[in-house]
């Protein structure tokens, strides 16, 4: 399966976490591409930052191992 | 020169960097990069809102009538004087320049003065993304014409080794003086300052600045307002007459 991928040259593609209250697990709010984590952060700051998140946290796609995905058995 | 009027200076120049920003919000290298730049835009133009409130609580607001019609008045530095035409401008305005006027708040925000150290404590938090922003784009590499200008500028606005800041950090009001505000910049930037030779007898101590000059006339019309009557209704504009 050819999944799409929005990267180019030395950009890396981070997902971004984020929840509103302790009681709710991190979820996935979104994602952004930057060449480093220092650029990532500001990008998923600027970008997500509209609601009031509590804790926000990315994580490089690449390092996200994955058991399945959809369309798989 | 007093405190308040350090205040306006860094008001006045987080007001221009936050327009100047916010120029770019369509026209910087990637998408995340225009929404970092609208972002950063909108946190600067709050921060100058806050620091112009902190005038009053300080016992002086020099704020004249002539800031409606002389766009000399206003305090910003030569750098914001006109719309940047590279990137690069952006990028040696938001690590340098960005980073001097934040170090200044850190100097402000550990020193004596307690409407300072409580109002202004949360722009260092927004600040951290610029820096991290400005910091990274600067390692990718930039021309050094606009870099050196960005340090000159700095240099120059942090000020002359006995003038204002210096005095006012031997008054305990501010935590650091000019040339420890140079040295923090250059630590948090992991870089040495190019040599500038800085003639202090032709800085402005009130403007901070050494080149003469002022805003462009559409940018200082838009801060009075006079860009957005343009687009009101003729109704409207009869009516104010």
């Amino acid at each position: 399966m050819t999944r799409y991928k929005r990267v180019s040259g030395d950009a890396v593609e981070y997902e971004v976490f984020a929840r509103k209250t302790r009681g709710e697990p991190l979820h996935q709010v979104g994602s952004v591409v930057a060449p480093d984590d220092d650029l990532a952060v500001a990008y998923a700051r600027a970008t997500y930052d509209e609601e009031r998140w509590i804790e926000m946290a990315i994580v490089r796609k690449d390092d996200i191992i994955e058991l399945w995905q959809p369309g798989e058995p | 020169m007093s405190l308040s009027d350090l205040v306006l200076s860094i008001a006045d120049n987080k007001q221009m960097l936050g327009l100047r920003y916010a120029e770019w919000a369509t026209r910087a290298p990637s998408l995340e990069a225009d929404i970092a730049a609208a972002a950063m835009g909108l946190d600067d133009l709050g921060h100058s809102r806050v620091l112009l409130g902190c005038l009053e609580p300080l016992g002086e607001d020099p704020r004249g009538q002539e800031r409606e019609t002389d766009s000399g008045s206003l305090r910003s530095l030569p750098y914001f004087d006109e719309p940047w035409t590279e990137w690069a401008q952006f990028v040696a305005a938001n690590a340098i320049l960005d980073t001097a006027f934040t170090v200044m708040i850190e100097a402000c925000v550990n020193g004596s003065v307690e409407v300072l150290q409580h109002r202004l404590r949360k722009m260092l938090m927004e600040e951290r993304y610029h820096f991290l922003h400005g910091r990274s784009w600067l390692k990718s590499g930039i021309n050094a014409e606009p870099l050196n200008r960005a340090w000159t500028e700095a240099i120059e606005w942090f000020g002359p080794p006995d003038g204002e800041v210096a005095l006012l950090h031997r008054e305990g009001k501010l935590s650091l003086g000019p040339k420890e505000l140079q040295a923090r910049l250059e630590e948090q930037l992991e870089t040495k300052a190019p040599k500038v030779e800085v003639d202090w007898k032709g800085w402005d101590p009130v403007r901070r600045r050494s080149k003469p000059g002022a805003i462009d006339e559409h940018t200082f019309s838009m801060l009075r307002g006079l860009e957005e009557k343009k687009f009101a209704p003729t109704s409207a504009q009869s009516k104010e007459v």
